[in-house]
């Protein structure tokens, strides 16, 4: 029986996405690797195209129907800037075409700290749930340093044992879910400078990769939306939207699956944006659409976030 | 499988009642995203649904040492612009492993607490009702006291309340129990503890069940102290009416048991109307208040068609005979 009353603004509405089997990211790179040039960026994207065709071709033999796949490609924007995108954009998407990529989706990285009026990056902050040392019982609040993620417990202040007088006595940092030994690991997502918050790199590439989970809501509101590209690219980048359909005929943007192709300098960033994305708590109806679509595909699916993330390194 | 949970009730630190706009700024703790309220049948404001992560002891009578890894999930509520409540509570279920995984795990099913090892529920869900817990052992009230604070430190708040109130806690546990077991039973602790122990499939929108118990457990405890401070009997009619005057403006209004209680848990407030009888207690203090004040106004007209006519009042409260009550 439904009720005879409701009120709007008692009912949680949340948008659902449209969603690819995978989201394949064509590398990445930094400012200097466009000012090294046109050549440069070939070699680059011909490194990629033969690990994004194998992973094209092992999806297709998994999935039930026909494999929607889509790419994408980030442009840092956001911890410098290099060129305009009237330059960059087409000297990337033609790169990428020598090797027989088509970009579908390009997006620029400080959209990852604010897509348009949407501050996501303090969003996904917001979303953080501290992993727990082995002891904590609800007691004290996480113990969190501004600024900064571990994945266990940091070793004591040592310069501050020092400054006692007494014996410097080390004891090391410990993972809280070590396989007998310890790999600890603290990210630092964000520091101010100038008084101001900076992003860390591997804070908005765990944006990055929760955007392309389609896992991100903002009032209910699914929050990258991709638009189509005007007739020219911009002067400015500021005035090019955060994330740009490029190819009209592509699948959507946000996928069941990531997969990024990328050079294996990029290492250490994805082990610090997998220890952050460990720590997301995705919205409940948010990770339940999702699940509930999978499954109505028949699509294998993994329940972890971290697991649904994938790479390539080259 | 059992969930356990604590209700925190307070009065809301803030002098006068909260509007509904406001209330959704105060309980906006989460970036994008809206606290919910509705209107009817009376104002009600709930926060969005956040979580602490936890790896620690779980409570038990037997003294067995069982760790839990997971989440606690906890959201605040505000009824009539007027009372805060904070709700934690977590779904304890048997674990994938006897060791700790890796956090992304546990996050993949946020509010589950996995146990190590076999889990004893018997045992949980009365080391849980237990006035003392083990130091180390998980600690729902840290929990909910954490978020009421972060409720009543906002800005939109001007922190003054009305009048005088103690926090009450309601600790509750539900789960399928054991053959035979009641299907609730509620017990006064002393000071502001509550224990209730519900028997059932576990499930978790019974929280709005006990946020609607703790919610008249409190109304009661409160209207009840009030009374009490009023001194009836003892003090004048008037310092009567005027220490009586807060359950008028702030509290009467708000009584309306399973207002927002699912379908499913409306047979547990029949139980609870049947005995002690909530409702009975709630209607008995309601005229003893409205009572007082009758008389404390009879008094007045009296002393006032006293000094009209040139006597002095005697004391007597009864109305002056000729004087009609629509013409004092």
């Amino acid at each position: 029986m439904t009720a005879p009353f409701a009120e709007d603004t008692a009912e949680r509405r949340v948008e659902a996405t449209p969603l690819s089997h995978v989201s394949i990211e064509l590398g990445h790179l930094y400012m200097e690797d466009y000012a090294e040039g046109r050549d440069h960026l070939r070699e680059r994207f011909r490194q990629v195209a033969p690990w994004a065709r194998t992973v094209r071709e092992s999806l297709s033999e998994t999935l039930p129907g026909r494999a929607r796949i889509s790419t994408c490609f980030l442009i840092d924007d956001y911890f410098s800037r290099f060129g305009s995108p009237a330059e960059v954009v087409p000297m990337v998407t033609e790169a990428a075409a020598e090797s027989g990529l088509v970009v579908d989706y390009l997006a620029r990285e400080s959209g990852c700290a604010r897509f348009g009026p949407v501050d996501l990056a303090t969003l996904v902050l917001d979303r953080i749930v501290v992993d727990p040392a082995p002891g904590a019982n609800g007691s004290r609040p996480p113990l969190t340093e501004t600024g900064w993620l571990c994945n266990g417990q940091r070793g004591p202040e040592t310069a501050h044992v020092e400054a006692m007088g007494a014996q410097p006595g080390w004891r090391p940092p410990v993972q809280n879910a070590k396989r007998r030994h310890s790999i600890f690991v603290d990210v630092e997502l964000w520091d101010a400078p100038g008084g101001e918050r900076v992003w860390s790199c591997p804070f908005l590439a765990a944006v990055w990769q929760l955007l392309r989970l389609g896992l991100l809501r903002y009032h209910g509101k699914a929050v990258a939306v991709p638009e189509e590209p005007g007739e020219t690219f911009p002067a400015e980048w500021d005035a090019l939207p955060p994330l740009l359909k490029l190819n009209p005929r592509a699948a959507p943007f946000a996928a069941y699956r990531t997969v990024s192709v990328l050079s294996s300098r990029f290492l250490p960033v994805e082990l610090a944006v997998r220890t952050i994305l460990g720590q997301v708590a995705v919205d409940l109806e948010v990770l339940r659409q999702v699940t509930e679509r999978a499954r109505a595909e028949g699509v294998p699916f993994e329940d972890e976030l971290v697991d649904r993330v994938s790479y390539v390194f080259t | 499988m059992l969930i356990m949970g604590e209700v925190q009730t307070g009065l809301l630190r803030n002098l006068g009642e909260l509007g509904e706009p406001k209330c959704r700024e105060v309980l906006g703790l989460v970036s994008g995203e809206e606290p919910r309220t509705s209107m009817r049948p009376l104002p009600y404001a709930i926060s969005p649904e956040q979580f602490t992560g936890v790896d620690c002891r779980l409570p038990g009578v037997s003294g067995a040492r069982i760790r839990g890894t997971g989440t606690v999930a906890q959201h605040a509520v505000i009824v009539g612009g007027r009372v805060l409540q904070a709700s934690a509570y977590a779904t304890v279920v048997a674990g994938a492993a006897d060791h700790r995984l890796p956090w992304s795990h546990y996050l993949a099913r946020p509010g589950d607490i996995e146990v190590h090892g076999r889990p004893r529920w018997a045992d949980m869900a009365e080391g849980f009702m237990a006035a003392e817990m083990p130091m180390d052992a998980l600690n729902l009230s840290a929990i909910g006291g954490r978020l009421m604070a972060a409720v009543q430190e906002s800005p939109h708040l001007d922190g003054k309340t009305p009048f005088k109130s103690t926090r009450t806690h309601l600790r509750w546990v539900l789960w399928r129990g054991e053959a035979g077991a009641p299907p609730l039973l509620l017990t006064l602790g002393k000071g502001s503890l509550r224990t209730l122990r519900l028997t059932g499939e576990p499930a978790t929108d019974v929280t709005a069940f006990c946020e609607d118990l703790a919610l008249h457990d409190w109304l009661l405890t409160t209207i009840q102290a009030i009374i009490q401070r009023a001194l009836i009997g003892t003090a004048a009619p008037s310092q009567i009416a005027a220490r009586l005057a807060p359950a008028i403006d702030h509290l009467m209004h708000l009584w309306m048991p399973g207002a927002r209680v699912p379908d499913s848990y409306q047979h547990l407030w029949k139980e609870l109307e049947r005995r002690p009888g909530f409702s009975r207690q709630w209607a008995s203090s309601v005229t003893r208040i409205r009572d007082q004040i009758a008389v404390n106004t009879l008094s007045l007209l009296s002393a006032a068609v006293m000094t009209e006519s040139g006597h002095e009042p005697d004391g007597d409260i009864s109305p002056h005979r000729g004087a009609s009550q629509d013409d004092p």
